[in-house]
């Protein structure tokens, strides 16, 4: 099955990668606060209250979100798991991006020097659609492609 | 990285943002503007406007990863770089191990989170931070003196001073995260863009206070955040107990209620029928025709309480130690404590609390208490220590999880595991020594 999406590229980039979705807020702090000390390929969720995405490992993931909730303290996460090695590959947004999660990929995007690829306003239909584990393809134009693995008439991605 | 040469930005930019974009006030100034550009073209913004008053910005502490990176600090400051007006920040970690009752293990990994602490403030003050006592989560209380004008536009940071001063004082900001903060108040510009914005600033949410009382303003906030998440409400029904004129005591409730709103959801404004300026000057019109309701009496606060899951690794434990002051607290509020943990001790014939408490303000504010004495006497006879700290930095590294923690704070409870109780009930429970 093959799923397309088209959104507004906000920082865009031609990617692919495995999803992981949250239909809650995501809290980019709090998923990440146990991420940011040391050096790591991992970065497990540790947000108790995303039941969703907590315990999952997002490192190098596209992270499927409606939007971000905070916090305002949450800014140089990103830069700060760039810098170690653990930043998820993009982020997908349904919803317009949020101020919190524009200024911080923003910034990390021209001040840490590696892009998390950005796409918003993918449509609630995009999140009913995305699964844990889907593998995504992210076009420079903001489009996104659902491929579900296991599919008949698909290999692997 | 470099900006690349072909940035073109969407957004209409005066010829002075023009100029900054092209370089011609050199690489530092072209990336902090391309930032803040980017930001706005983001947001949907078609233009940037000036800031037009002092900054209040959520990192005061050097944790890696939380803090701006100090070799980013340190490219601004060698640029020549500051903000356009002096800021204020968030409290600074809790350093003062005195007052907070440390063990040698948490002290040192203290030591090790915050090595970097110094050169760090050292730093935002080069980079415009108005003074060494700039910290506090309560900038616009009179003796810290950050308080925005009335349609003053600002870039802040903190959600609880972002809410106290939309809603309170009339300014308009955004919520911004970390570092973008600081970027804008450099540049000098934001985004034109949500509550900057005079469409954004009209509530969505009609929320009727129908309790008999005054209800506590941090269970009140946590339920109207909890229902509108990032919409405007309007509160009716609090005019029955607070007064029109914005006093110290209605400043004090509407700060811990607006706290509590913008941490249970992300309300950045909220209005109050008869009370805030926005409310007073517009009446119903503030609220937007079709707007939702939402009724709050004492049934919805107190299954609210209810609701909130016991952290502790022991449920049943006594509690070891207690934080109040989240959002720091005006000398008002600490004259209550004071005068009630001495008549607690007094009707039980008892010198000390029995749970270590630290209680928190601004530096300012306690300056002040000293000066004046008898609430510092007989708080600190009874045990309470005194912190301009912030007692969220002890839980960012797991120091103090699981530990039988008591709080009056709704944002110290959603972001650790500490367990709330009301004031009242808080007094009985530090001279008790049980719950």
């Amino acid at each position: 099955m093959l799923l397309t999406f088209k959104g507004r590229p906000v920082l865009p980039g031609n990617v692919t990668g495995v999803a992981v979705v949250s239909h809650g807020g995501f809290n980019t702090y709090a998923s990440f606060f146990a991420s940011i000390h040391e050096p790591s390929d991992e970065a497990i969720c540790a947000d108790r209250g995303n039941a969703d995405l907590c315990g999952r490992d997002l490192a190098g993931k596209v992270i499927c979100v409606p939007s971000t909730t905070g916090s305002t303290s949450g800014g140089a996460v990103w830069q700060r798991l760039i810098e170690i090695g653990n930043a998820p590959r993009a982020m997908l947004f349904s919803k317009a991006i949020d101020s919190l999660a524009a200024g911080g990929l923003i910034v990390a995007d021209l001040w840490a020097g590696r892009r998390i690829v950005v796409v918003d306003r993918l449509g609630d239909a995009f999140l009913e659609a995305v699964v844990h584990g889907d593998a995504i393809t992210i076009g420079e134009d903001g489009g996104v492609v659902i491929r579900r693995h296991g599919d008949e008439g698909q290999g692997e991605v | 990285m470099a900006p690349d040469a072909a940035f073109a930005a969407n957004i209409r930019l005066t010829p002075e943002e023009e100029d900054v974009i092209a370089g011609g006030e050199g690489p530092v100034l072209q990336k902090v503007m391309r930032t803040v550009v980017q930001y706005g073209e983001a947001l949907g913004a078609e233009r940037l406007v000036d800031i037009s008053g002092d900054g209040h910005l959520v990192i005061a502490y050097a944790i890696p990863g939380v803090a701006p990176p100090l070799e980013m600090l340190e490219e601004l400051v060698a640029a020549g770089l500051r903000t356009k007006f002096p800021f204020t920040l968030d409290p600074r970690p809790p350093l003062d191990y005195d007052n907070w009752a440390l063990d040698a293990q948490q002290v040192a990994v203290l030591d090790g989170m915050y090595r970097d602490q110094a050169r760090y403030e050292d730093l935002l003050l080069q980079l415009g931070a108005r003074d060494a006592d700039a910290y506090t989560c309560r900038p616009f209380l009179e003796e810290v003196g950050n308080i925005p004008k009335r349609g003053d536009i600002l870039a802040w940071s903190e959600s609880a001073c972002v809410v106290y001063a939309n809603s309170v004082l009339g300014a308009r900001t955004n919520r911004n995260g970390a570092i973008m903060d600081l970027l804008c108040n450099i540049a000098g510009k934001v985004p034109l863009s949500g509550l900057i914005d005079d469409g954004a600033r009209r509530a969505t949410w009609r929320i009727d206070v129908k309790t008999a009382d005054l209800p506590l303003p941090q269970l009140l906030g946590a339920a109207i955040g909890r229902r509108v998440l990032a919409d405007v409400p309007l509160v009716t029904g609090l005019d029955r107990f607070l007064n029109a004129d914005l006093d110290a005591p209605t400043g004090d409730y509407l700060s811990e209620m607006g706290t509590a709103c913008a941490t249970a959801g992300a309300v950045g404004l909220f209005h109050v029928e008869g009370i805030t300026p926005e409310a007073v000057a517009q009446g119903m019109d503030v609220l937007a025709a079709d707007h939702r309701t939402y009724v709050i009496d004492e049934g919805v606060l107190a299954d609210l309480a209810a609701s909130y899951p016991v952290l502790w690794r022991d449920g049943d434990a006594r509690p070891e130690k207690c934080y109040l002051g989240c959002p720091h607290i005006s000398i008002a509020q600490i004259d209550w404590w004071a005068r009630s943990i001495s008549a607690a001790l007094r009707e039980r014939r008892q010198a000390r609390i029995k749970v270590p408490t630290t209680l928190c303000a601004a530096p300012q504010t306690l300056a002040r208490l000293r000066a004046a004495g008898s609430a510092v006497r007989d708080l600190e006879a009874a045990g309470v220590m005194l912190s301009a700290g912030c007692p969220m930095q002890l839980f960012d590294n797991d120091l103090a999880a699981g530990s039988a923690i008591i709080t009056n704070s709704t944002k110290l409870r959603t972001y650790t595991n500490a367990r709330f109780f009301p004031d009242r009930r808080i007094v009985e429970i530090l001279v008790g020594g049980e719950i």
